[in-house]
């Protein structure tokens, strides 16, 4: 019995190995790569040894103009995330506290539209985009991006919200606040962890996106997804250039990724899983 | 004490839901309708000889062979995908339960491919692939196997494609997975442990059936998630050689904003809409079922 489960321990370490390093070596070869000055880029077998440089990052920063795509990239997040925690938390709330009629279907709608295929909606939004005058702006991609984020902050903060006692706000609200009061001095404060974790985890989908983005941006408002993958033509790809503009859409988000690590499972299946 | 909420039940609440579903009318349903709209006309609505076609977008593109093929193709991609991520997720989590030393580091390790962006993963692999100085290709010239043209290839390309999709979403079924196991009661199975179950009954008795609402909600997202992949196929393989590599979301985009056939595009994304609807339907249905 003791030999079996030992066996056990070290098949599972075997195993789990293996598969972190496959995770891990694709990332970390590409991460070494964006360092890599441009003549041994692309070298069989890989050079692992060499003096790092960062003329790659300084060169899609400052020549190829990436560091406006990456503001690009920030200023949308940004203002998505924003409205979309504004408009969200209330129903989130409404959801989690009233008992409203049709709200099961109501939830189970919102739920519904994390299926939605990115192309499916792309179509029309190109075409509304046009006839709006919002091709190539901010706005239309912001807009456009609600689709996404607000299913997700309905989700996931009424998840937090059902986890706040009602007690709370209900005494508070028979010493004579008003309902608003009672949410802004008890409810509030104690939805700051949920919201937090939530906007990360909708940064991490509106960050990441890349079709809206490629249909709907042109030079001004183009991302950097957009501009990254426009290293590779037809011609030749310039992979030092590619990796470094990867690394910066990746390492952010890894480190959100990693910091709330505990709130991911609940984030990516919409709170179904705690 | 509870006359708050009563007075609320009424109307007032829907208050707080209003504004959110405002903007999901604006960015949601509305576009959706006029995808539907677009998808019984022959031309943009801003064009000259726009009328209406009915069906004909969507009969033509029922009878259309690279819909067909990039139906097939989609199908194939994703219950591969979906195989693969589920038996590799599910076997990592199972092991992780059994180690007690480096947890931590080797999910921080796992976590990885799922947080970077899918067209990142994407052009990583293109240059994994790559025949020349690709990594697989020196790994496979490490165990003398004869280097290949991974993405070129009509045989090898559908596989390599599979492969990226597996890479990526092995940690999501894994995390999923291990966080339903971490939260599963204790009891059952030091009972079945004094009845001297041994471990296989325990896991197709007792660990399955409890886990069955989790495997259903990962099962459901990794066939969505799947089924719509767009940008990792689309730069490392842009459907071809061929049409060997086709999926549904790239035949679209290809119609719509390629050969400029917003219709067709519409009718064909509309059909998607539909077979996912569908499949959500039945896994929720199923899901329900379980709860209850």
């Amino acid at each position: 019995m003791k030999n079996k489960e030992i066996m056990i321990k070290i098949v599972a370490y075997v195993v789990i190995i293996i598969f972190s390093l496959i995770s891990f070596i694709p990332f970390i070869t590409g991460l070494i790569t964006a360092f890599k000055p441009e003549t041994i880029q692309i070298h069989s077998p890989p050079i692992w040894i060499f003096e790092p440089t960062l003329s790659n990052y300084e060169r899609i920063l400052f020549t190829k103009g990436n560091l406006y795509n990456l503001m690009n990239s920030f200023i949308v997040t940004f203002f998505n995330i924003i409205i979309s925690l504004v408009v969200g938390i209330p129903a989130a709330y409404a959801l989690a506290r009233f008992n409203l009629k049709g709200s099961g279907a109501l939830l189970s709608w919102i739920i519904s539209l994390r299926m939605i295929p990115p192309v499916v909606v792309a179509i029309p939004f190109f075409s509304l985009a046009q006839s709006f005058n919002l091709y190539d702006s901010y706005i239309g991609l912001t807009l456009s991006y609600m689709c996404f984020s607000i299913p997700m902050v309905i989700w996931i903060m009424r998840g937090f919200c059902v986890e706040i006692p009602k007690e709370l706000e209900e005494s508070a609200m028979m010493d004579g606040c008003s309902r608003l009061y009672a949410i802004y001095k008890i409810v509030l404060p104690l939805m700051i962890p949920g919201i937090v974790a939530t906007t990360l985890l909708v940064v991490m989908v509106i960050w990441n996106e890349y079709l809206i983005a490629l249909i709907l941006t042109g030079r001004e408002a183009q991302t950097l997804p957009v501009s990254t993958a426009r290293y590779i033509t037809r011609v030749r790809i310039e992979w030092g250039s590619l990796f470094a503009a990867n690394s910066l859409i990746v390492i952010p988000i890894l480190i959100l990724a990693i910091s709330i690590q505990k709130h991911l499972v609940r984030g990516l299946t919409f709170g179904t899983i705690k | 004490m509870n006359k708050y909420y009563k007075i609320l039940n009424n109307y007032s609440g829907w208050y707080y839901i209003l504004p959110s579903m405002l903007v999901l009318l604006c960015v949601v349903i509305y576009p959706v309708i006029y995808s539907l709209a677009i998808s019984f006309y022959n031309r943009p609505f801003t064009h000259k000889d726009s009328a209406f076609v009915g069906l004909d977008n969507f009969i033509f593109m029922i009878n259309d062979p690279f819909f067909q093929k990039a139906f097939t193709n989609t199908i194939i991609y994703t219950s591969s995908s979906l195989f693969f991520t589920i038996v590799f997720g599910f076997t990592l989590a199972l092991l992780m339960t059994k180690i007690s030393f480096g947890n931590r580091l080797f999910q921080i390790l796992l976590i990885i491919p799922m947080a970077m962006a899918p067209l990142v993963v994407g052009l990583t692999w293109r240059w994994m692939y790559n025949p020349l100085f690709g990594l697989i290709n020196w790994f496979f010239k490490l165990v003398n196997v004869e280097p290949q043209a991974w993405l070129a290839s009509q045989e090898t390309a559908m596989i390599a494609l599979i492969w990226v999709d597996v890479w990526q979403w092995t940690s999501l079924v894994f995390l999923i997975i291990y966080a339903g196991l971490s939260g599963l009661p204790k009891e059952p199975f030091e009972a079945a442990n004094l009845d001297g179950a041994n471990s296989f009954t325990i896991f197709t008795r007792i660990t399955l059936p409890l886990l069955k609402p989790v495997i259903l909600v990962v099962l459901l997202l990794r066939t969505v998630d799947s089924f719509r992949t767009f940008d990792s196929a689309y730069v490392l393989t842009d459907g071809g050689p061929g049409d060997a590599t086709e999926l549904l979301s790239l035949y679209i985009y290809r119609q719509g904003f390629f050969f400029n056939n917003q219709g067709e595009a519409a009718a064909g994304a509309i059909m998607m809409l539909l077979f996912i609807s569908l499949i959500s339907y039945i896994y929720f249905k199923y899901l329900y079922k379980i709860k209850n």
